[in-house]
């Protein structure tokens, strides 16, 4: 590749100012001797001018204020969806709770033993395992609502 | 004037001072920054899906996602980088969205009304006023593929440095520049092609 044809190749580049201090010194001394080269950095200044000037668009009628509402929308949907959340988790907490209180009454109340189909319903490992049972069936019907109810929201906003 | 905005200090740190109180969640500050970046962004929108009402629910989407992330945004950063890669890559992936597109895409927009006018006058692009030469200079843009409309806008309207470039559409440094030669050359014979016998229109 001649040093014209190197040169030449930078000249787009080089009223855009992407052209490193080396490579800008070497168009310089270049175009020093070379007329055609030149005649072409004026027309890509041109160019360049050109972009810096081009038409602008107008901006949509009331876009900033759309936004606005879009995001103060998004907004209370995921102030909605924290609340959901934390409620999700406080309930799920009420739920170990109120039955490790059953826990203890029906331990008292039973004595200790209350056998149905062979299963003694008050040993803590059974007892634990069925309201674990019960609370995550609990939290998958919410957690399926709550999805439904979120989807709602997307598609309104 | 958008130039001399952004490089005016007193209004640089009034920015600043914006970004800081709308990662605190101050929604004043917010409408600041959307009414300070507004028209560089649905500009850098526009020219990049061409289509109004698709720029319009990008820039509607790219503050969504600007206040979604906005906490994880590192204010060491350069937030016009940060605010453009966000919209650059929404709108790269509703673009993944559209079927048969992309943003390698080149579009033939046919004969343009200002060749129409001017066809068959070997003097037309000398009777051009200025913006005339800027709106046949915008229509051949739109004919590019939407990586060379972006750095175009990125650098020449936007002013941004080749390394701000690289950030924003997340490609190294060197395909920065090669794009834009190639998007140059490409704007060029376009130009061009519109006034056949004119070299260097």
């Amino acid at each position: 590749m001649s040093e014209h044809e190197v040169v030449a190749a930078m000249l787009p580049l080089a009223p855009s100012g992407a052209l490193d201090a080396q490579e800008q010194r070497r168009l310089e001394e270049h175009c020093r001797e070379c007329a055609a080269c030149r005649r072409e950095l004026e027309i890509w200044s041109g160019y360049s001018q050109g972009l810096r000037q081009l038409p602008q668009p107008p901006i949509p009628a009331q876009l900033m204020e759309r936004t606005r509402t879009r995001l103060v929308q998004e907004h209370a949907a995921a102030a909605d969806r924290r609340w959901d959340e934390w409620m999700l988790g406080a309930l799920a907490l009420f739920a170990w709770t109120v039955g490790l209180t059953f826990w203890f009454v029906a331990r008292i109340v039973t004595g200790g033993e209350l056998v149905i189909m062979g299963a003694n319903l008050v040993r803590f490992g059974t007892w634990s395992a069925g309201s674990t049972v019960m609370v995550w069936l609990t939290a998958a019907v919410a957690a399926i609502a709550l999805g439904r109810r979120r989807r709602e929201l997307r598609r309104a906003l | 004037m958008i130039l001399a905005a952004a490089m005016n200090p007193e209004a640089f740190s009034g920015a600043q001072d914006a970004i800081v109180r709308m990662r605190r969640g101050d929604p004043d500050a917010l409408t600041a920054v959307i009414s300070r970046y507004q028209h560089r962004l649905y500009r850098y929108l526009l020219r990049l899906v061409r289509e109004p009402a698709a720029a319009d629910d990008l820039f509607q989407q790219t503050w969504l996602r600007v206040m979604e992330k906005i906490g994880r945004y590192d204010a060491r950063r350069n937030f016009e980088s940060w605010l453009f890669s966000v919209a650059h890559n929404l709108a790269v992936d509703a673009w993944r969205g559209k079927r048969g597109e992309s943003l390698d895409e080149t579009v033939d927009f046919g004969e343009a009304p200002d060749d129409r006018l001017h066809a068959g006058h070997p003097d037309a692009l000398e009777r051009l006023l200025d913006f005339e030469r800027g709106a046949m200079l915008a229509a051949c843009m739109q004919a590019l593929p939407g990586i060379h409309r972006e750095v175009l806008t990125l650098r020449y309207e936007e002013d941004m440095k080749l390394e701000e470039i690289a950030q924003v559409a997340g490609i190294p440094l060197s395909t920065v520049k090669s794009r834009l030669r190639r998007a140059l050359e490409g704007l060029r014979a376009a130009m061009e092609a519109r006034s056949p016998g004119r070299k260097g229109a």
